[in-house]
């Protein structure tokens, strides 16, 4: 099928930072209409590899050969690679909401008339044919980004790319914040372009996506190149297998456990949209959970699942009404605080910016919601919150070097054992988690549902908030 | 080529993490620069003991604004609230002939009270902070007009100028000296036993011995210089309790690391049941009561109360802050620093005012070396997040 020449080839990739080696002898090669899924658990590398790849390492800190086209390709930035024909699309979306779509498909890289001035109606018209390209069609080039969804914006940050024209699109994490539906109009359109002999890297935690999308699937491992090969000869678990380098028998360490009384109720919760405060993003919606049980909260993008969350622990920005009983007594949430008072504590969805924060150290940050407990009067024992912390890094197998480090500095799944423990430090009585997997790797998934069902053994009641909770209803 | 990057490289982790050393190094050489300037005369015991009272003020502004800054905010009005402040103890003191002292603690207390009106207008009625501090600004200084018909109220009573004209008495002030001595070397050896459980690399011993001395040294030396002025200046040693105040808040308490949290992530720290608005409600009126200490001690130092006293207070203090390291962006700085920042400005102007640089001049420079100090912190900082 690809008789041709690589487009695009990394050979024996080595970048070092001080002397730490995160990347030892990469090699990986796409040609054009290929898709490679690009495979790899949290701290594997495959940031660092994209950065060299898109030139956000120059040409000369690294080691090792990157060849375009057969020629070697020395990016001092990412506008050289960009210019080359190399795109990358980040997991956050790069759009600036107030611009028009056109504006954002253009910037910087607007077509002008004399005197600087821009040339909307060519870039409206070429704005609408790259979106029809895309399947778009009923989109208003003129109209601001924010008016549309995470979706569609996410196919306009591809419009973008094309406008470049560009040749090797890099997906990075490209569905964590899609609904199914635009997931499947995502990989079509993925289907599109290589068909069209546009090359792609697909890096995705999402095993299912990658062996739908990629026709090859490269495998990384601290750093090192692990295996390559053709998606038809590999299943799920043989990728998680070459990922964490040992098989995972279990991928869910369930136990049996009885469930006890109802502890958390919420009834006819009632929100309205904070920017649309006609429009209702919760109607009347109504839940119980009883001691020790795990509760599955399915919804797409958009149904209301965090709203719904949020509301009950008094963080929702807008406007809600609903009745919150803990342990048969009803109670008033109006903060946050409120709710961690009644033992009612919530891992947000957002571990960037509701999660961590990002200056402070892994131990302040572990004992953030908890720290009054430590204290004598208003001075903070560091004795026995030093003992507290050290006890959860062991318990979660927390990968940090040392608990005075910035969490920023941890890999996504360290950071949400540490936002897990976080709120588990403070003995609560039901557990929300919002999508607490999200963009965690496999060994850090299988330590994450462990201390949930650890919780949930002692009694911790927890509802789940998942796009995809099929393996988890219980 | 490739040497010379490393090297350079080499350099940066060597300022960003030896920041203080930097920031007292560029200290010295202002001071060196002004020295020779002046023929010695900047650092006569009489010029030291006039700089350190200089400073005290912009050091207690800087005190507060360094809590309002690592949590977020910013507070443009100090300025005209020290000159308000100022004013109401003359006012006190002089129009209605209370006694010093209740003037003193009423002052205290409307201090912090407007500084909680100042939170409160932020947090609650959610105006941004740097709106807040702008009408405060013209409206405190109008106030203060107002309220002095503005003349100059004088003179005050000796005991109220006392807190700024009196000095510590020599003995008193070596026993102090000691006292710091000694608690530095308990809090070093808490921390390398801290810094041991920890994990963190614990510095080698000659390094923590060098570094108690340096300050042993410093106690030392500045009890002697100034002893031989009058003493250590009663306004310095309120501005040293104070750092040591500010340093254990921001240090070791809940609310402390609280102002850290809110200021890196507000969101995260509102989820972790952290009271975002009670801590800013405290970080503002801890502003407020340092604006009273600033404008008793301007009124006393001057014997009267001005009504142009404390006009671009809040920008030195502000520049103080950053000068001293304090991220703009919120959620990290140190109470030391925006001092050493505090100390920077002052020397400024204490040395161009004896080398009888013109005062436009001295905008200039201290403007250029504002930027210049933001820049080399940012610059050295490891990695943009």
């Amino acid at each position: 099928m690809f008789s041709q020449q690589p487009l695009f080839e990394m050979r024996d990739i080595v970048k070092e930072f001080s002397g730490v080696p995160a990347l030892s002898g990469i090699n990986l090669s796409v040609r054009p209409g290929e898709c490679l899924g690009l495979c790899g658990e949290n701290g594997a590398g495959k940031s660092t590899l994209m950065k060299v790849l898109s030139g956000v390492y120059p040409y000369d800190s690294y080691c090792g050969q990157i060849l375009w086209e057969g020629e070697e390709l020395r990016s001092r930035s990412t506008s050289d690679s960009e210019r080359a024909g190399i795109v990358i699309l980040h997991q956050e979306l790069m759009l600036v909401q107030q611009l028009s779509v056109t504006e954002n498909i253009f910037l910087g890289n607007e077509m002008r008339l004399s005197c600087g001035r821009m040339n909307y109606p060519a870039m409206h018209q070429r704005a609408a044919e790259l979106l029809a390209r895309l399947k778009l069609t009923d989109v208003n080039v003129a109209a601001p980004v924010m008016n549309y969804g995470n979706g569609h914006q996410q196919l306009f940050e591809i419009a973008r790319a094309l406008a470049k024209e560009a040749r090797l699109l890099i997906f990075d994490e490209p569905t964590s914040s899609l609904s199914a539906k635009e997931i499947e109009v995502l990989l079509s359109i993925i289907d599109d372009l290589k068909r069209a002999g546009v090359a792609c890297i697909y890096i995705s935690h999402k095993l299912d996506e990658v062996m739908r999308v990629c026709d090859t699937i490269t495998v990384i491992r601290d750093g090192k190149h692990i295996a390559t090969h053709p998606v038809a000869t590999l299943d799920e678990n043989g990728i998680i297998g070459l990922m964490v380098g040992r098989a995972l028998e279990a991928r869910f360490p369930r136990t049996e456990r009885q469930v006890g009384a109802v502890v958390l109720e919420a009834r006819d919760v009632s929100c309205w949209d904070v920017t649309n405060p006609q429009r209702k993003r919760v109607d009347n919606a109504s839940l119980q959970v009883r001691a020790g049980e795990i509760l599955g909260i399915a919804g797409l993008v958009g149904a209301g699942r965090t709203e719904f969350m949020s509301a009950i622990y008094g963080a929702y920005a807008g406007r809600s009404v609903g009745e919150v009983w803990v342990a048969g007594q009803v109670v008033h949430i109006a903060f946050p605080a409120d709710a961690i008072a009644h033992g009612l504590c919530l891992v947000p969805e957002d571990r960037k910016r509701h999660g961590i924060v990002p200056q402070m150290s892994v131990a302040e940050n572990i004992t953030l919601a908890s720290l009054s407990d430590y204290a004598r009067i208003v001075r903070v024992d560091s004795d026995s919150e030093l003992a507290t912390v050290e006890r959860e890094i062991a318990r979660l197998r927390i990968k940090t070097a040392s608990p005075g480090l910035p969490v920023a500095s941890l890999s996504g799944g360290n950071q949400q054992k540490v936002v897990l423990s976080k709120m588990a430090l403070k003995t609560p009585k039901v557990l929300i988690l919002d999508e607490p997997t999200r963009g965690v790797d496999i060994g850090a998934k299988y330590d994450i549902y462990k201390m949930i069902f650890d919780l949930a053994d002692r009694g911790v009641a927890s509802s789940w908030c998942l796009q995809n909770c099929l393996r988890f209803s219980v | 080529m490739t040497n010379m990057k490393i090297s350079s490289s080499e350099l940066r982790l060597l300022f960003a993490r030896h920041k203080l050393l930097a920031m007292l190094l560029a200290l010295a050489l202002i001071w060196l620069f002004f020295w020779h300037q002046t023929n010695g005369g900047f650092l006569r015991p009489n010029s030291i003991s006039n700089l350190l009272l200089q400073m005290s003020v912009t050091g207690m502004l800087a005190c507060g604004m360094v809590l309002i800054i690592i949590a977020g905010e910013i507070d443009l009005s100090v300025g005209s609230l020290l000159g308000l402040l100022g004013g109401l103890v003359a006012i006190l003191t002089v129009n209605l002939g209370w006694n010093t002292w209740l003037s003193v603690a009423v002052v205290l207390a409307a201090g912090a009270a407007l500084g909680l009106i100042n939170g409160a207008l932020t947090t609650r009625l959610r105006v941004p902070s740097f709106i807040v501090g702008l009408g405060g600004m013209l409206a405190y200084r109008g106030l203060l007009q107002l309220s002095t018909d503005s003349v100059t109220i004088a003179p005050v009573p000796d005991d109220l100028g006392a807190i700024a004209q009196a000095f510590v008495p020599p003995g008193l002030s070596w026993g102090i000296a000691v006292l710091i001595i000694v608690l530095t070397c308990c809090l070093t050896l808490a921390r390398r036993r801290r810094h041991h459980r920890l994990g963190l690399k614990v510095p080698p011993r000659w390094m923590d011995a060098l570094k108690v001395g340096a300050i042993g040294a410093t106690a030392i030396g500045f009890v002697m210089v100034l002893n031989q002025a009058y003493g250590v200046p009663l306004p310095v040693l309120i501005l040293l309790a104070l750092l040591g105040v500010f340093s254990w808040i921001t240090n070791q308490t809940v609310f402390g690391r609280h102002i850290y949290a809110v200021g890196g992530n507000v969101e995260a720290s509102r989820l972790s049941g952290v009271n975002v608005m009670r801590v800013k409600l405290l970080v503002f009126m801890l502003m407020g009561l340092m604006c009273a200490f600033a404008g008793i001690v301007t009124t006393a130092r001057a014997a009267a109360g001005s009504p142009s006293a404390g006009i671009g207070g809040e920008l030195d203090a502000i520049a103080a802050c950053f000068i001293g390291g304090t991220s703009m962006r919120g959620g990290s700085g140190t109470v030391y620093g925006a001092l050493i920042g505090a100390l920077v400005m002052a020397s400024l102007d204490n040395g161009m005012q004896q080398m009888n640089v013109d005062t436009s001049w001295q905008m200039i420079v201290k403007g250029a070396v504002l930027v210049l100090a933001v820049w080399i912190d940012v610059a050295t900082r490891s990695e943009r997040t």
